[in-house]
């Protein structure tokens, strides 16, 4: 069943993107929706390495993760320095502006698209190989984040989250913690992007535009932010829906404006019925000296907290 | 699963009855064999307005077909996936055409998609029909993928041949847009055109995101060309002539089919005569089929459909898989992938209700005579029917 290893895939590799970007947009709050631009960089760089120069393609996709996580650092710190919204602009230029340039560049296939990206495992293991490889590498990234958001690290986060100048404060460096988020957060995507070219063999500049920038936003939104399984539920969610409508056989005339209108209604309801998500964000570093009734930070709060 | 229950009530309360219903339905279908196949369109995002007409025609066509007793008294039916015009979404609409729905063939369109879903057309070894599509490279990318569409070379070369041999031009211009396609196919003019005999005197690019083609055009101007061929997008090509008859430059422009459009004689008026423009279809007054096709649009939907030469080829794709199903149930052949790509290459040449005939090629194109239009006093008129060799 094809059908079925291509949605498991794509669940597993928006479990990852939409994990690695709660870490940035969650956890640290850090305010960008360039995710999908690394995981373009990571699924190029893969794939040209494993094309052209035949680098065995497990390291291909790591090195697709390494580009990945410098790039982003090379956005991150001249925008994180000034402040908040920087970021965001600079990453969306940063998004914008590349798919343009691929599109220009024939090595890389241009506008076109890269077309016959070298295929791994599945002509020697079968499907259901890289299904496992997929869901693995998924559950490894729920598992990091959640480590790396519970540990001393993650209370860093939440501290200058919530204050970045009472953090700065305590002598710590809110840029380099900022940065080094972004950047694991991105290179995290780059390694998803990698999985994805020599899955599908086909990329196209286009795809990782602002659309796929608001699928992933509204799995973190849907799911929950800042919470382990959120985005995981927000993923598996928002990868079934669109499928399971296909199932009612509804004529194409309402088929077409039901899943165009699903998305933003989802996004829509949730905002005004639920804006926590389906799983509410625990306040993991309130304490248990905290009661009922005292402010509890910025916990429960949407996008607008970073 | 259980946070779904705190805020999924009423949605599950109306996903069970839409399940409900599902079940219901889907007793109906078994009562009948049924032959399918699949077609993947853009029916939302950006390319709707184009998928949506494109899904009705071969709508339409599926009708006629099983009015007229469908596939020797059997079904014809055909499953429509949306594609959004994305690759990724593309590939789970094709996978899902395969495992669950067990076609033999589908229809696609639009090149990401088109490349996308190939690798796996391949790998199941069933039919991949890109109608629509014309990036150059779509004949290369395996074993079971065909195209019904000629690809973007055809209707350039038949007017740089046109204007050198039958137009008699001996120096060309060419002005592009500076994109992958605009420098494709200048190239494709510009080798085509000196072939035949001519000289091309100017050969300038303008920026995508211009507005203003003064300086381009003035070089233009300087070279003294008789003809001038114009590679732009439908969105920038009026204004580029605008600004050629102001300049005083009077000579013929021609274009290809992406300006075919009755937008560019609104916008224009009077400085559209003379623009030549090329159709890969027969127009409504080439063919009393595609008139009659033309007052349906108008009569149903009130206007002209969206992209009329992509839905002529849209709605002639399931006569060309009902024709294929049909003589393979005569013979009691199974409908698998690979025995609908054999008897479609035996059976080669289809005759199409509002495209023509069409020939599939051992290098997986396809040629269609190229229509040239011009404008004449504010209306789009036939001028040649070029045959490529």
């Amino acid at each position: 069943m094809d059908y079925v290893y291509t949605i498991l895939i794509l669940i597993g590799l928006f479990v990852i993107l939409a994990s690695s970007f709660d870490l940035v947009i969650g956890h640290c709050g850090l305010i960008s929706i360039a995710h999908p631009i690394f995981y373009a960089i990571g699924a190029y760089v893969s794939a040209m390495l494993a094309k052209e120069a035949a680098v065995p393609i497990p390291l291909a996709i790591l090195c697709g993760g390494a580009a990945a996580f410098v790039s982003s650092v090379l956005v991150a710190l001249p925008s994180l320095r000034v402040s908040g919204d920087y970021l965001l602009i600079a990453s969306i230029g940063f998004q914008l502006g590349l798919i343009e340039f691929a599109k220009h560049i024939h090595s890389i296939g241009g506008a076109g698209g890269l077309t016959n990206i070298p295929p791994f495992l599945v002509n020697d293991y079968g499907r259901l190989s890289y299904v496992a490889l997929v869901l693995a590498v998924a559950v490894l990234t729920v598992l990091f984040v959640r480590w790396l958001t519970h540990g001393p690290y993650g209370r860093m986060m939440a501290a200058m989250r919530d204050d970045e100048l009472a953090f700065s404060m305590l002598g710590r460096n809110a840029i380099w913690l900022k940065v080094s988020v972004f950047a694991i957060g991105s290179g995290i995507a780059g390694v998803a992007g990698g999985l994805y070219a020599h899955y599908f063999r086909f990329l196209e500049p286009d795809q990782f535009g602002l659309l796929q920038s608001s699928a992933i936003l509204t799995m973190v939104v849907v799911g929950g932010m800042r919470t382990t399984m959120g985005p995981v539920i927000g993923a598996i969610v928002l990868q079934i829906l669109p499928q399971a409508i296909t199932f009612f056989g509804l004529p194409p005339s309402i088929l077409g404006p039901l899943q165009g209108l699903m998305f933003s209604g989802l996004v829509l309801f949730f905002m005004f019925a639920r804006p926590q998500g389906l799983l509410a964000a625990p306040d993991i570093w309130a304490g248990r000296k905290a009661k009922a009734g005292e402010p509890r930070g910025l916990a429960k709060g949407g996008l607008a907290d970073g | 699963m259980t946070s779904m229950r705190l805020s999924g009530i009423k949605i599950g309360r109306r996903a069970a009855l839409a399940l409900a219903l599902v079940t219901a339905t889907s007793g109906f279908a078994f009562a009948q064999q049924t032959l399918k196949f699949g077609l993947a369109m853009p029916l939302t995002g950006g390319q709707a307005s184009y998928g949506n007409d494109q899904v009705k025609a071969a709508q339409w066509a599926v009708e006629e077909i099983n009015k007229a007793g469908g596939i020797n008294g059997k079904k014809f039916e055909m499953v429509v996936l949306d594609t959004q015009a994305d690759p990724q979404v593309g590939i789970q609409a094709v996978n899902r055409l395969i495992s669950v729905d067990k076609v033999p063939a589908f229809i696609t369109a639009w090149s990401g998609v088109v490349k996308a879903v190939a690798p796996i057309a391949n790998d199941n070894k069933i039919v991949e029909l890109s109608i629509g599509a014309n990036a150059p490279d779509i004949s290369k990318l395996g074993d079971y993928v065909y195209t019904t569409f000629p690809l973007a070379d055809v209707d350039i070369r038949a007017v740089a041949e046109y204007s050198a041999k039958d137009m008699g031009k001996k120096k060309a211009a060419v002005l592009f847009i500076n994109n992958e396609t605009g420098i494709g196919s200048a190239e494709v003019y510009r080798d085509t055109f000196v072939k035949a005999g001519g000289q091309v005197v100017a050969y300038e690019a303008y920026d995508q995101k211009a507005t203003d083609f003064t300086g381009p055009l003035l070089k233009i101007r300087a070279s003294n060309p008789e003809i001038i061929h114009l590679q732009g997008l439908v969105s920038e090509s009026p204004q580029v002539i605008a600004q050629a008859r102001q300049l005083g430059i009077t000579v013929p422009i021609t274009s290809y089919s992406g300006i075919y459009n009755p937008k560019l004689i609104e916008q224009l008026g009077a400085a559209a005569e003379g623009v030549i423009a090329t159709s890969l279809a027969p127009g409504a007054s080439d063919s009393p089929a595609v008139k009659a096709y033309v007052d349906r649009w108008m009569k149903e939907a009130g206007r002209p459909p969206n992209g009329l030469p992509y839905t002529q080829y849209l709605y002639d794709a399931p006569y060309l898989v009902a024709a294929i199903f049909t003589s393979l149930d005569k013979k009691g052949v199974p409908l698998t992938g690979e025995n609908v790509r054999k008897e479609m290459l035996a059976i080669k040449t289809f005759d199409l209700p509002l495209t023509g005939k069409v020939t599939f090629a051992d290098d997986h194109t396809v040629n269609k005579p190229v229509y040239l239009v011009e404008v004449k006093g504010g209306k789009w008129t036939s001028k040649a029917v070029v045959n490529n060799k």
